[in-house]
């Protein structure tokens, strides 16, 4: 059985169709619904309910409605009366001056949009973005203003901050080419907070913006550590020489020498020294990693690989077992298939030289 | 519900005709929410003149869009209007009038309450009516705000129940089980002041006919 309040609804609604739909008064005690409901605790309260609905003192007058409703509108035209001003300054402007209201309204849009484009070039991270230009002007605007050489230390070092933040986005191999130039700018702006506070006078400021640029440092070098394994090997190389301007500990290559072999074993021998290499570390022709066997002892890399071709590699390099990388361009080349140790220079001309044979590099 | 938001929106604008028919639509909910608070007549229509006034006053102001939010606006007003009215009332002395009482002005006081009198009723009836109208009064005064407000919704305004959910800000079995202990509190109330044989004999006095 449904509940009371229910029951009580369903009366009351099928009482108002009926009274709707024959058109009779509601009243209470006529009520046909009495005689037809089993229900007689609902049919009293839907009788009370049709009670003080058709009640005489809920129902205004017709002549009382009337009188309100002519007061209302003269209170209503009144009101109009008074504050119609405020309310349509701008559409009188505009019909009383068209040529005013153009020129506000392109002032209006001109200032938006610049707005917008300063606010949307704020927010730029890949320097080949056209908006980039305008972030510089407003960085270099924003320099400029910046008189006293502490708050210019101050602004360097939080430029130098958010660079490092944007780095993040860019560090991924499909950014190589905003990464490079975003890294260089992280750089300068590193450079140009060092030499800020050099020439801040010695004191408190001085030491407390010292000490925050060595925090950045070590920030930095956390950090561009924790990119290598998810970069590219030429955004690797860049980065290991950022980590060693920021003082960490990165290869270094001193010499490299190839010995190549008679034509026959089209074999090459490269000797490779510097600091920082470590064991295991791979080799690096024209900055793509090759397959060779190494071995290293005492600071002195040596690997044997296939060499096929007749080019002089323009570059040789390593790459060590925790991402970080180096590469030099001076090589020094020995050719045995004239029967001596003839050397083919520095740079190598490549005319005896052959072309090592490359294994693709390893996507990341 | 949209046509209402066409009105609605036409009277923010300062259409005099909108308001016009915001007013006429909403009168006899107002006049019937107040009617139900106040013991005459002549309170209900001055009170009912404040809140449509105040109501021309702020409808430029009011963020609702839909019936059911307009309506709940108004009879919010309508409440404080009430509510400043018995405040009003509690701080006067309490005075006896050589003054016609309020039945009596009802009944032809003045001119213009003579005017607005129904002229079917003779003073007895009135009185009567009048009397057992103070104890429906009474009764529905001892009723919880949401009570009264549904059932000036549903029986007054005649809105479904979905609209006066939205109104009042509550679910349709919340309106059913608000409506039904609404009128079972007024019933036991007037129980107790001897309705329904009241409400009869007033009913059969209106009539025509003999108690």
């Amino acid at each position: 059985m449904k509940p009371l309040s229910q029951r009580l609804n369903d009366q009351l609604e099928r009482g108002g169709k009926r009274i709707r739909n024959s058109g009779e008064a509601p009243g209470w005690l006529a009520s046909p619904l009495q005689a037809e409901s089993p229900d007689p605790e609902v049919d009293e309260l839907v009788a009370l309910a049709r009670h003080v609905q058709s009640h005489p003192h809920l129902h205004a007058y017709p002549d009382f409605a009337d009188l309100l409703e002519r007061r209302l509108l003269m209170h209503h035209a009144s009101l109009n009366r008074k504050q119609p001003g405020r309310q349509r300054f701008v559409p009188r402007l505009w019909q009383a001056h068209p040529a005013l209201g153009i020129a506000l309204g392109i002032c209006l849009l001109v200032l938006l949009l610049g707005t917008g484009m300063l606010v949307a070039a704020a927010q730029v991270t890949n320097p080949a973005n056209p908006l980039s230009v305008i972030k510089h002007w407003e960085q270099h605007v924003q320099v400029s203003l910046t008189n006293s050489p502490e708050n210019r230390a101050e602004w360097d070092l939080q430029a130098a901050r958010e660079q490092l933040d944007r780095l993040a986005g860019l560090a991924n191999a499909a950014h190589e080419e905003a990464y490079l130039p975003a890294l260089s700018a992280f750089n300068q702006q590193v450079r140009g907070a060092e030499s800020a506070i050099q020439a801040l006078p010695a004191g408190p400021h001085r030491e407390r913006l010292s000490n925050e640029l060595t925090a950045l440092d070590v920030e930095a070098r956390h950090t561009l550590r924790g990119w290598l394994p998810q970069l590219d090997v030429p955004q690797r190389l860049i980065t290991t020489d950022e980590l060693g301007r920021l003082g960490d500990r990165v290869p270094h290559l001193l010499s490299i020498a190839i010995v190549l072999s008679a034509p026959a074993n089209e074999q090459a021998t490269i000797s490779i020294s510097g600091d920082n290499i470590q064991p295991g570390a791979q080799l690096l022709v024209d900055g793509q990693i090759m397959e060779a066997q190494g071995t290293y002892q005492d600071g002195l890399s040596v690997f044997t690989i296939n060499w096929s071709g007749s080019q002089h590699p323009a570059s040789i390099g390593i790459l060590n077992p925790d991402d970080t990388a180096a590469q030099t361009t001076v090589i020094t080349m020995t050719s045995l298939t004239n029967g001596s140790n003839g050397n083919n220079g520095e740079h190598g001309n490549g005319k005896n030289g052959r072309k090592p044979t490359r294994t693709p590099p390893p996507h990341h | 519900m949209q046509a209402l938001g066409c009105q609605l929106e036409r009277a923010r604008r300062g259409e005099s005709e909108a308001m016009s028919m915001l007013y006429r639509q909403f009168l006899p909910g107002v006049f019937g929410y107040i009617a139900a608070r106040v013991p005459d007549r002549a309170t209900a229509e001055d009170l009912t003149s404040e809140v449509f006034l105040k109501m021309v006053e702020g409808i430029s102001q009011l963020r609702a869009t839909d019936e059911a939010g307009f309506a709940a606006w108004l009879l919010q007003i309508a409440r404080f209007t009430v509510a400043g009215y018995y405040r009003k009332r509690e701080r006067l002395p309490v005075l006896v009038s050589l003054a016609p009482s309020a039945q009596e002005e009802e009944a032809g006081g003045d001119s213009e309450a003579l005017l607005r009198s129904p002229p079917s009723q003779d003073p007895a009836a009135r009185a009567e009516t009048h009397d057992e109208w103070n104890t429906v009064v009474s009764a529905i005064n001892t009723l919880t705000e949401e009570q009264r407000q549904v059932l000036v919704g549903r029986l007054i305004l005649g809105y479904d129940l979905a609209t006066v959910a939205r109104m009042i800000g509550k679910k349709a079995n919340a309106v059913k089980a608000l409506q039904f202990r609404a009128l079972h509190s007024l019933h036991r109330l007037l129980e107790k002041q001897g309705w329904p044989e009241q409400a009869s004999h007033v009913q059969t006095r209106q009539r025509g006919g003999k108690p």
